[in-house]
């Protein structure tokens, strides 16, 4: 029972620590009342696989509010989330390292649809349109299960090497897929069956957005390589200016398309808005030690969100001026979404 | 006790039996009476000890209630082990229902209830590592035979008994077979051995299915065997993976030494009773598992652990674990050398990155009644890059966090690394270990452990080091300039050039008679070595006459010949024998034959005049 208490005293100080403010909370839009951010964390500071985890897996913080809490997997080593959104269902899938989890009850209740052939799940890619197509990507290759997770195979033809840290689904065409792969970026045309390795010209790739306005325009970032991109759809790529050959871990870009952000391992916060063709630095936290995840909110390009390696969620309202500590200190956080 | 005892008794004639349709009438009078009784003397000696412990559990749970002492304590016990939310993962998994399967008939309901409900309610992590999924999968196939037809709503991952189990027997075969042809990928571990060995002996007390119960029974004997051909004196000795700093150093602390202990009968002294020795809590009480289990080590597999009365060279092919990245296959071959003799261990891996994190490349081990009984040299390598191999996570925070878990990773003075600018080359009692150093590397230095208690330690204007202990001999070479930093139980041994590395020798008052006579032996031969350019060569013949020519990235050439990895069997000694990929383990005592066939699930044992 005391272990208990403790446990709980020890859950709270490290969710409430970096609480954002009165005011700064009550600049939320009304149109997204009711919505909740989900918060997925990989790990905390000082854990140890095979011991204790505390603060791990899914957090929930509703709207206005001001307390991360756990909702799913205090235990599970999480890389990512990945949503469906039917017209009158919602199917939540949680990246885990020990599989791929799915709630068909607004996170309730969790299946794991993997077995040992998968080993960790690092992304998942849900099929928009059918329920039954799903996209993981592996340690060891990119697997597609097209009766909602019941079986899987694995899809590398044409691919060299076998880690694949991201599957991606293009944003106007399903059967494109973007493979975030060791040694290079890679694109299929037939969902999965094929894939061609884009020439990026990076040796271990670490990150890669596609423009949501713009969809030829693509960005990506290496580890000690900086970040290049491509305006025509990944057939050629340029290094982007202005930015050192750091390691790159994160980038997004508005949904409106006009302003990129990338962030990496002790590189702060970078910004353009002509496409990844330029680059500056738009804040630097000397605490942050590197930045694994960027949320830009979807009806207001200046709301942002970044999860970092180890000093949990910043948030900016105002388009990145000024930022706020935004809770789970301690925490890895990997990604972050708002979803009804 | 009693009801205990005699229900232990009864399990192991019913496992007689059993065995009898799967072994050949020889194996049937394989352990005499007096090795079997003072085995049963050290296994009831732990459970009793086991059972004094207050720390919480389930192997104190496990051995209090065995042992019938302080039932209400033990159960308040593991009470609070099924209520705490805390705590969970695959050790959970695994020693939850070892405890619940050989305790029901002592627990009220209300805590079946509980343990039942941790399997239904509890995130229990499968874990990254290999012993990780050991400890899942064994603790899921036996809860999901325990607790079968039942649908997904009842268990933890949303899988129904009959998929928890499907997928556990399915994982666990597979383990099996890859741990029988091609290794382990963490091989030969001081720490995780007990992580494999305890599910393995509680798959073998309660499996149902004769198949699975009679594998877990030849994967025991398999990494009992292991242990075995490399033991000396509860010191397990040569290269490892996962080995942890303390356990370097000071051998008998690792774990794997109270196994030892309980199954081999060394040391001859109980571990936890002297503090220099004392087995780290971690892992250590699990061997409560192994002494109330009803699995019995063959009389063959004891003497391969014991019978140092000739000396042997002992190679081994093992795997890495699996590389993720900046790897051109999967799991790469480890191979092992080892020369065992009745005072000391020479022993090693051929270097490079094998492992990550907790690489022990090569030491010397000798038999001494002191702690801190080796000698070795490392070049304490760290790099995100390495991590990021093994582990999917960003590289840049990786060294980061991995020094957080391992406390050292990161350490210039660590006693643990793999490091891609190491090689070695050995033959016999006879080792070159070679360094070339990036000149960007994270530690430019190379560091050689020499315990303070060697009886000598002799500085000789030819340049070598020689070292006694007690009558084993020692004869270290540096290439290179070096200091002498004093530590509180060690003279760490520093050279800071980066085309580096040492030869040594090791000998004992058997194979040599005085120190000095050793020492004068020695000295008739100087390594040469050309390090011109981007060359690293050292030429040097052995004090037995041999000639090793060792070229870093190059050849390691014995009298002239080529070594070719290639040609290292599974297992190739003269206590066992295997060709890699075969699945098929043979092992002897020079009288009889045991053999473990993995493809076909069967354990024969014959007199070797019979064969």
């Amino acid at each position: 029972m005391a272990a208990i208490t403790k446990l709980v005293l020890v859950a709270a100080l490290v969710l409430l620590a970096g609480m954002p403010s009165a005011a700064f909370q009550q600049e939320h839009q009304e149109k997204d009342q009711g919505k909740n951010y989900y918060a997925v964390v990989f790990l905390n500071r000082g854990s140890l696989t095979g011991g204790t985890q505390r603060n791990v897996g899914l957090f929930k913080r509703p709207l206005g509010d001001t307390i991360w809490t756990n909702i799913y997997g205090r235990n599970l080593l999480s890389f990512g989330l990945g949503i469906w959104e039917g017209k009158s269902s919602r199917r939540h899938y949680m990246a885990v390292g020990n599989g791929l989890h799915q709630s068909v009850d607004g996170t309730k209740s969790w299946r794991i649809l993997t077995d040992w052939h998968t080993e960790e799940i690092l992304s998942v890619a849900p099929d928009p349109i059918d329920s039954a197509v799903i996209y993981v990507s592996t340690p060891f290759g990119v697997f597609k299960s097209i009766d909602e997770g019941r079986h899987w195979e694995k899809k590398m033809s044409g691919m060299k090497k076998w880690f694949v840290k991201k599957v991606v689904i293009d944003v106007n065409n399903r059967q494109k897929l973007f493979a975030v792969a060791e040694e290079d970026v890679y694109r299929s045309t037939d969902s999965g069956e094929h894939w061609e390795p884009l020439h990026a010209g990076l040796t271990d790739v670490q990150s890669f957005a596609q423009d949501p306005a713009f969809p030829q325009h693509l960005l990506t970032g290496g580890e000690d390589n900086g970040i290049r991109l491509s305006l025509d759809g990944g057939g050629t790529w340029q290094a982007a200016r202005g930015v050192p050959k750091a390691s790159f871990y994160a980038i997004a870009i508005s949904p409106d398309g006009h302003t990129a952000y990338a962030g990496g391992f002790k590189t702060g916060l970078w910004t353009s808005t002509d496409d990844g063709v330029s680059w500056k630095l738009l804040w630097q936290n000397p605490d942050i030690e590197a930045i694994s995840t960027i949320y830009v909110h979807k009806n207001d390009s200046s709301h942002l969100m970044i999860g970092t390696s180890g000093q949990g969620i910043y948030e900016s309202l105002d388009a990145g001026k000024t930022w706020r500590s935004a809770g789970l200190q301690g925490c890895q956080v990997r990604q972050i979404e708002l979803y009804p | 006790m009693g009801e205990v005892k005699t229900s232990m008794v009864g399990r192991a004639f019913l496992l007689l039996i059993v065995m009898a349709g799967s072994v050949s009438d020889h194996s049937m009078a394989q352990t005499s009476l007096t090795t079997e009784s003072r085995f049963e003397q050290r296994r009831q000696r732990l459970i009793d000890v086991v059972s004094q412990e207050r720390d919480r559990g389930f192997f104190t749970v496990a051995a209090k209630l065995s042992a019938g002492r302080d039932k209400d304590f033990a159960l308040a016990m593991l009470d609070s082990l099924t209520t705490d939310e805390s705590i969970g993962g695959m050790f959970y998994a695994y020693s939850a229902i070892g405890t619940y399967l050989r305790l029901w008939n002592q627990l009220p309901d209300s805590l079946v209830r509980k343990l039942r409900q941790a399997y239904r309610e509890r995130t229990m992590y499968r874990g990254d590592t290999e012993n990780h999924w050991v400890a899942y999968y064994t603790g899921l196939y036996l809860a999901a035979q325990t607790w079968p037809n039942e649908d997904r709503s009842q268990w933890f991952n949303g899988k129904s008994s009959m998929e928890n189990f499907k997928e556990s027997e399915e994982w666990l075969n597979r383990w099996m077979s890859t741990t029988a042809t091609i290794g382990q990928g963490e091989f030969d571990s001081p720490t995780y051995f007990i992580v494999f060995m305890t599910p393995m002996l509680t798959l073998f007390d309660f499996a149902k299915d004769p198949v699975m119960k009679r594998k877990a029974q030849m994967t025991a004997d398999l990494l009992f065997a292991d242990f075995a051909a490399e033991h000396l004196n509860g010191n397990y000795c040569g290269g490892h993976s996962r080995d942890y700093p303390d356990d370097i150093v000071n051998p008998l602390s690792a774990p794997a030494a109270l196994w030892a202990w309980l199954y081999f009968g060394e040391p001859n002294m109980e571990l936890w009773q002297e503090s220099r020795y004392r087995p780290r809590y971690r892992g250590g009480w699990e061997t409560v598992f192994g002494a109330m289990s009803s699995y019995r080590l063959p009389d063959v597999i004891h003497t391969m652990a014991t019978d140092r009365s000739k000396a042997y060279v002992h190679t081994e092919t093992k795997r890495t674990r699996n590389v993720i990245r900046f790897g051109q296959e999967k799991n790469p071959p480890v191979y092992k050398y080892t020369y065992m003799t009745h005072d000391y261990a020479l022993g090693s891996l051929q270097g490079g990155i094998l492992q990550p994190i907790q690489q022990h490349t090569w030491d010397v081990t000798y038999r001494s009644d002191k702690p801190n009984n080796t000698i070795f040299t490392l070049h304490p390598f760290y790099s995100g890059r390495e991590l990021a191999m093994f582990f999917p996570e960003e590289q840049k925070f990786l060294a980061d966090e991995v020094d957080r878990y391992h406390l050292v990773y990161t350490d210039p003075n660590k006693w643990n690394s793999s490091s891609p600018y190491e090689q070695t080359f050995q033959h016999k009692n006879a080792i070159i270990v070679l360094y070339s150093i990036d000149k960007n590397a994270n530690h430019q230095h190379i560091d050689g452990f020499f315990p303070k208690n060697l009886d000598e330690r002799i500085e000789h204007s030819s340049g070598w080091i020689f070292c006694r202990a007690g009558s084993v001999y020692v004869a270290f070479f540096p290439l290179r300039p070096y200091q002498w930093i004093e530590e509180k139980v060690d003279w760490r041994w520093r050279s800071t050039a980066l085309k580096n590395g040492i030869v040594l020798e090791v000998g004992s008052s058997d194979e040599d008679g005085t120190f000095e006579a050793f020492r004068n032996h020695v000295m008739q031969s100087k390594p040469a070595m050309n390090s011109s350019g981007n060359d690293l060569i050292v030429n040097y013949e052995t004090r037995r006459g041999d000639v090793m020519k060792f070229t870093f990235d190059g050849k390691r050439r014995l009298n002239g010949k080529a070594i070719d990895f290639k040609t290292y069997k599974f297992f190739n000694g003269p206590f066992i024998q295997s060709e890699r990929g075969s699945g098929i383990i043979r092992m002897t005592d020079g009288k009889k034959v045991r053999e473990l066939n993995f493809k076909k699930a069967t354990i024969k044992e014959w007199q070797r005049s019979q064969n």
